[in-house]
């Protein structure tokens, strides 16, 4: 179907191909992960299957990459799309119909179809997807899961008979990411189109069957396998991908894995050869160390906040942040979580309840004057970025405030130096990567000397290596006694990283407790979109007592770990 | 400004039945005749007939209130400085002066201040039929209106993903000023001099540029991965067959272009003026 015979690009601006030496052949009606870090060439590897290599992106093509047998030299991009759907990563981007009718009709309209014939397909296929209510929904109303179907509908049209997923799992929680996974089953169960997902969250897309998993770092194909066969071996942990969950446990745990236990099956589970191993393993794990209790540094009490006056969109929320503490908010999409964000920053103010901040109630604060305790990260640096080196943008914060130019210059080399940026200093920001970025935008918020940090999705554009990397330097900073609410919906993260968790759904708080109680308590799960992670699962089918026993072991073993490495 | 991201106000009424581009021909129409005469008596009965137009589409107040009110405010100034800068100008018109008002250096007189009221009722009559326009016309309808009247549909398409993004733009530009606050970076009255305010704006539009830029390249990817730009022509979603309206008000809409040309050729040649 689709065929790559020593296969190189290099993109012309750059000095090194991208892509070395690909082969791989896709077969009809297969269904095949191709997974990497950033930078490993899949996003390179996807756009020559669509076509946009080399039609949009220029560059140097060399071996043959077959369609249908046929070769796409010489071919337009129109045509290869007529067999190659793509479904882009970016779901707010890719939507050009104002209605969820004209997104799906875009490419019939492109066709010149007429237009009665047009309705009639684009009710089958929003059909097909079981979005036909919706059909004069703007697609901004849509959720994460809904936005998705609404594009696949789109794709489903065209007639293409094999469907590309660029990152499907990227911007939705959970919840949201396991329905999609089983959408796109359901779709290759109906249609047998091919199916090609580029991902790097791979616990997530292994929930679905998948027939191979194509590994590749550094622009070359690592491993071909089945998934028993990749997740049996070190392959995706030597390549700066993250292993399922319940994998590392057992691997942890000193279990010998094979291809032949069945291991991306988390309920057909090699059960006998596991459990005395993880019983073992379980049992050692000393209770974990509870705290000592230490100031509030913030102090929320019973807010309550409606933009219009009558719809209330939180609705009495209480929560503290220690010193030094790591507190997730979690929950899913219009829970509430950005609206509490903006109330803490002072971008808009609660109609009733308390802030307090170190005791001192701060609702009359202004934005500026909680900006010199609470520092805000955007989840994209790039819309926070303003100068063009990094010494300048680190130092534009503490220029405004006017504080001499010796004190900038000791305070922004001290700061570079802790954030490991201090070798590029005089470099422009352009030449730097997504994570170094995202380095930078904390270096210009600690600048400012904050006690509170809010991060809006610190790990979202980032792979595991970069994600691990910079999350260690998060827990740095509170070791020093500096204080972070994280706002996400990855779970890994909240597991990993920090100390509790306030869960919000339909602005309220539903849970407040330790991470590892809270995403093993299924009333939670359920209400904020969350979903049972993979260790409690485990647990569960092996047998041992207590789910939540388990995952604060986990948590807390994994801690050791990376702080020996 | 509706989720849409657009000025459109969805509705039911005539005007939202009708094809773009006959509501474009009523609203060059409209302008045509409004710009060949300078004659109150046309203009009251041309606002009249727009009011009563305007009232039928049912558009709620709250949504065209500002551009009502930036109407008003640039008539306001408009008159303002007609009778301050030509105080006598009306005169030149009727060959008579009526002095009214002494302001100085000149003498404000009663033709003037007729032309001043004509003028303003001239401008305020294009305000009903313009709202219609923008308020009832759905942006992908009228993309492909503009397409139908010949203009190539890759430059209609651009004006309609220009009008989609605005509301994108502006979420954006909000956030990105509320993170610069939090450091300390200053916006508005009282937060830093003028200058530096000035400075502190232009600085954003460095971030601005760049994911404005990135969003153009999504979408023109997603647009050339679905197969536009394939053929020279294409179809429409949004495009209805014209309807009776339609043809009843295109005709509408010619006569009422010709019936002005001949009335100003023969019949209200200047400016009126009856007192």
């Amino acid at each position: 179907m689709i065929s790559f015979h020593n296969f190189s690009f290099q993109y012309q601006k750059l000095t090194e191909p991208t892509l070395r030496n690909i082969n791989l052949d896709i077969r009809p009606g297969e269904k095949i992960l191709i997974a990497g870090p950033s930078g490993s060439g899949k996003s390179t590897l996807a756009h020559c299957i669509n076509g946009l290599i080399p039609f949009t992106y220029e560059g140097k093509l060399e071996g043959t990459m077959t369609l249908h047998g046929e070769s796409t030299t010489g071919k337009s991009i129109f045509e290869i799309s007529q067999s190659v759907g793509t479904i882009l990563q970016d779901l707010d981007g890719q939507f050009i119909g104002l209605s969820v009718g004209e997104d799906v009709a875009f490419s019939f309209e492109n066709d010149g179809v007429p237009r009665a014939q047009m309705k009639q397909e684009v009710e089958r296929a929003l059909t097909t997807v079981n979005m036909l209510d919706y059909i004069d929904q703007s697609p901004h109303d849509l959720s994460g899961g809904q936005k998705q179907r609404v594009s696949l509908a789109g794709i489903l049209s065209t007639q293409a008979d094999i469907l590309l997923f660029d990152e499907p799992l990227a911007n939705l929680d959970p919840a949201s990411g396991k329905q999609a996974m089983k959408m796109i089953d359901d779709i290759h169960q109906q249609t047998n189109k091919t199916i090609i997902i580029i991902e790097h969250r791979i616990e997530d897309v292994l929930e679905q069957l998948i027939d191979r998993i194509v590994v590749m770092s550094e622009g070359e194909i690592q491993a071909i396998g089945t998934p028993d066969e990749i997740l049996s071996s070190d392959i995706l942990r030597k390549h700066g991908l993250r292993e399922p969950l319940y994998i590392e446990a057992l691997k942890y745990a000193g279990c010998e894995l094979s291809a032949a236990d069945e291991l991306t099956q988390l309920h057909h589970i090699n059960v006998p050869k596991f459990e005395n191993a993880l019983t073992s393993w379980y049992n050692a794990g000393t209770a974990s160390t509870s705290s000592p209790s230490k100031q509030p540094l913030l102090d929320v009490q019973n807010v309550r906040f409606s933009y219009d006056g009558e719809h209330e969109v939180i609705r009495g929320v209480s929560f503290q942040v220690q010193t030094g503490e790591i507190v997730a908010l979690l929950g899913n999409n219009g829970a509430g979580k950005s609206t509490l964000s903006h109330l803490i920053m002072g971008i808009v103010r609660q109609s009733s309840g308390e802030i307090r901040l170190q005791g001192e109630e701060i609702r009359n604060w202004s934005i500026r004057k909680r900006g010199e305790q609470i520092g805000y990260v955007m989840q994209n640096p790039n819309q926070m970025i303003t100068q063009h080196m990094i010494w300048d943008e680190v130092a534009l914060g503490l220029t405004i405030r006017g504080v001499s130019k010796e004190t900038i210059d000791a305070k922004v080399e001290h700061i570079l130096r802790i954030c490991g940026l201090y070798p590029y200093r005089n470099w422009p920001i352009s030449a730097l990567s997504y994570g170094q970025k995202k380095r930078v935008t904390i270096a210009a918020v600690l600048a400012m000397e904050p006690k509170l940090i809010i991060l809006d999705e610190p790990t979202a554009g980032q792979d595991y290596k970069h994600y691990t990397e910079f999350m260690e330097f998060i827990a740095e900073l509170a070791r020093t006694g500096l204080s972070f609410i994280f706002i996400t919906h990855d779970m890994h993260l909240a597991l990993e990283y920090t100390d509790s968790a306030v869960v919000i759904s339909g602005g309220e708080v539903i849970a407040n407790d330790k991470v590892a109680s809270v995403l093993t308590n299924a009333e939670v799960i359920e209400r904020a979109n969350l979903k049972e992670t993979s260790l409690s699962v485990l647990a569960r089918v092996i047998g041992l007592p207590s789910a939540e026993g388990f995952v604060q072991h986990f948590i807390n073993y994994e801690k050791q770990v990376k702080h020996h490495e | 400004m509706s989720k849409m991201g657009t000025l459109y106000a969805p509705g039911n009424s005539i005007f939202h039945r009708m094809d773009g581009s006959v509501k474009m021909l009523l609203f060059a129409a409209w302008t045509i005749a409004t710009f060949l005469f300078l004659d109150l008596r046309v203009f009251v009965v041309m606002l009249l007939v727009g009011l009563g137009l305007l009232l039928s589409a049912k558009i709620p107040f709250r949504r065209i209130r500002v551009i009502f009110w930036v109407m008003i405010v640039f008539n306001v100034f408009n008159t303002a400085f007609i009778l301050l800068i030509t105080p006598t100008y009306g005169s030149e018109l009727t060959g008579t002066s009526t002095p009214v008002l002494n302001i100085g250096y000149n003498t404000i007189n009663l033709e003037t201040l007729f032309y001043v009221l004509t003028l303003t009722t001239k401008y305020i009559t294009l305000l009903p039929i313009s709202l219609l326009f923008i308020f009832t016309t759905h942006p992908s309808q009228f993309a492909s209106s503009l397409n139908r009247i010949g203009i190539p549909y890759k430059i209609a398409y651009a004006v309609n993903i220009a009008f989609r993004y605005i509301p994108d733009i502006q979420s954006e530009f909000r956030s990105i000023t509320n993170s610069m606050q939090m450091r300390g970076i200053g916006f508005r009255k009282g937060d830093a001099p003028f200058i530096q305010r000035v400075k502190n704006v232009t600085s954003i539009a460095f971030p601005m540029l760049y994911s404005s830029l990135q969003r153009i390249e999504v979408v023109s990817n997603a647009m050339e991965l679905r197969g536009f730009g394939k053929h020279r022509r294409r179809t429409w979603y949004h495009m209805e067959k014209y309807q009776g309206i339609d043809y009843l008000v295109g005709t509408l809409s010619i006569l009422l272009i010709a019936g002005s040309i001949w009335m100003k050729v023969s019949v209200l040649k200047g400016f009126w003026y009856p007192l």
